[in-house]
């Protein structure tokens, strides 16, 4: 099992957040966490990331405690929904400042670099890029200590039509290439084709979790959704 | 139209200043100017007396101390046993001024004060020459002389307080601010889910206040060729006082959720700081509360250092004082941290 998580809990001032979850997520799975705003997608996969501690309950990611953050920090790699990157610096910078540390070669950055297509914008301040670009930026940040485990919040929020598919082509790829994928979305209908499980949350508390085929069959998707 | 979208926008400014606690400074700051000059310009400041110090076994020229001794509500006279123990009053300022006997002039007296340009020395001679015009109808011969125990120019006396200004601004208006940035960015988080330790992210932050404050005290001393007098002394309580600072700063970083609160509360933090220290040579009031403050407890041993020529040997109270100031700050700190605080 790659991450067991129990009776996990995060609630804030106005009600919101994640009531007492329990789930468990197999190596190689591609799931999506759907559910409207304020549903809890973003805490539960902030809370995964270590960016909010839980209220209570306990995760496990590859049997090793969350807590442990030092442990399971290389294991797990996170893509916000807005990129956190140093705006001033360009993106050879922000690259090769995060490969530093996390101790991996800098000849890594130029695979990222090449694989995101990022070469012609290597020198170019993150500020001036388009929202696309960064998003491609944070998600080569992110592969670069190469983490079996890939946390997407949004990722296509406020991207065009075109570089939404691109980013889903590219969690298929990381899928295909054996990574264990969660990522959330309150547009469902574009998960037909794409995730291989769908946990749906609905004020804090999970009310769907199953194949997407099932899902979109379901009472819950017309009621939710409809 | 034109009117009411003026009225929007400018109710939704100060909504804004509210909301980011700019507004606190608008009544803030009058408050502690109030306050400020309350200590300092207490009632019945103008006719408190000055405290002359006479050496015991000196023979003084007989007008001179009968009429000093007369003028009771301007002067009060104090015995010393000699001229060290004179000084040292001075120093320590027990007394306002020490009284010396004049080797060559039998008639007139060396005063020894602490600065010779300071309000207090100027007073005292403009006293000696009204009194002696009033006995003698002549006003220009019982201060010979007037000796200051702090060398220099004003500008070298008013160096303390420009070093005091740059630490406070590094480490309540940059330090808080950036670390304040590092978190509304979500720049930190990004940092921790790399494998680096709280505690060396911390190191690292104050490791860089301390180069940003020691970089700026170098540049005032080279560009006004300051001497710093005793160097090493000088490098270990700037060192001490930067770590202490840049910690204290990295804290009030943490009690903010953005960049603007993080600049309301560093200017918050940095007139008490600055003006109690500052200004405690001109009240009594401020004497006492101003130990209290880290910023006294640095700006003592600066000016001991660079006016006094004291050593950092003699100042162990005052650089314990900012160490564990900035151990304390600093664990504040990652405990915040380790809690995501406002994160």
């Amino acid at each position: 099992m790659q991450i067991e998580i129990y009776d996990l809990t995060k609630t804030y001032r106005e009600n919101r957040g994640l009531l007492s979850t329990t789930l468990e997520v197999e190596k190689g799975e591609l799931i999506a966490v759907i559910g409207h705003n304020g549903a809890g997608k973003s805490t539960l996969l902030k809370m995964l990331a270590g960016w909010h501690l839980p209220d209570s309950g306990t995760v496990l990611v590859d049997g090793i405690n969350l807590e442990d953050r030092l442990a399971v920090v290389r294991k797990i790699g996170f893509v916000p929904e807005t990129p956190n990157l140093f705006d001033s610096f360009s993106l050879d910078y922000n690259l090769k400042l995060f490969a530093r540390l996390f101790s991996v070669p800098l000849l890594r950055v130029e695979e990222i670099l090449k694989e995101f297509d990022l070469i012609p914008f290597r020198k170019s301040k993150v500020q001036v890029l388009s929202k696309g670009l960064r998003q491609r930026v944070s998600i080569g940040r992110a592969l670069l200590a190469d983490p079996p485990l890939l946390l997407f919040d949004e990722p296509t929020s406020g991207l065009d039509f075109e570089m939404t598919h691109e980013i889903y082509r590219m969690i298929k790829e990381f899928h295909a290439s054996g990574k264990t994928i969660l990522f959330t979305s309150h547009r469902p209908e574009e998960l037909k084709a794409l995730a291989t499980r769908i946990i749906m949350l609905h004020r804090g508390a999970v009310v769907f979790d199953g194949p997407p085929d099932t899902y979109f069959q379901s009472e819950i998707h017309e009621k939710l959704y409809q | 139209m034109m009117l009411r979208n003026i009225v929007t926008l400018t109710l939704n400014d100060l909504a804004i200043a509210f909301k980011n606690k700019t507004i606190f400074l608008i009544v803030f700051i009058p408050l502690f100017v109030f306050f400020s000059l309350k200590l300092v310009d207490m009632s019945g400041t103008d006719v408190k007396k000055t405290r002359l110090g006479l050496i015991q076994t000196e023979v003084y020229a007989p007008a001179i101390v009968k009429t000093i001794t007369a003028a009771d509500q301007f002067f009060t006279l104090l015995p010393v046993s000699t001229e060290a123990e004179g000084k040292q009053w001075v120093k320590e300022k027990k007394i306002d001024g020490l009284l010396l006997r004049d080797g060559q002039e039998k008639q007139s007296v060396v005063l020894v004060v602490l600065k010779k340009e300071s309000l207090q020395a100027l007073s005292i001679v403009e006293s000696f020459s009204a009194l002696q015009k009033a006995v003698e109808g002549k006003n220009n011969s019982w201060i010979s002389d007037v000796t200051p125990l702090q060398e220099g120019g004003i500008q070298k006396q008013t160096l303390p307080t420009w070093i005091l200004m740059l630490v406070l601004l590094v480490g309540f208006i940059i330090m808080p601010a950036q670390v304040a940035e590092e978190k509304e960015k979500k720049l930190l988080l990004a940092l921790l889910q790399t494998p680096i330790r709280e505690i060396e992210w911390l190191i690292a932050k104050v490791l860089s206040g301390m180069l940003l404050i020691l970089s700026a005290v170098l540049l005032l001393h080279l560009l006004g060729k300051f001497e710093p007098g005793n160097v090493l002394s000088y490098v270990a309580i700037i060192t001490v006082g930067s770590f202490c600072f840049s910690s204290y700063g990295i804290l009030l970083g943490f009690l903010c959720r953005n960049q603007a609160s993080a600049r309301t509360l560093g200017v918050m933090f940095y007139l008490p700081h600055l003006l109690p220290s500052a200004l405690s040579d001109f009240s009594q009031k401020l004497t006492a509360v101003a130990p209290f403050l880290p910023s006294y407890q640095l700006y003592e041993p600066i000016k001991s250092i660079l006016l006094d020529g004291g050593c950092i040997s003699n100042l162990s109270r005052e650089w314990l004082y900012l160490l564990l100031f900035g151990v304390a700050s600093l664990c504040g700190s990652y405990l915040l941290m380790k809690k995501r605080w406002l994160m």
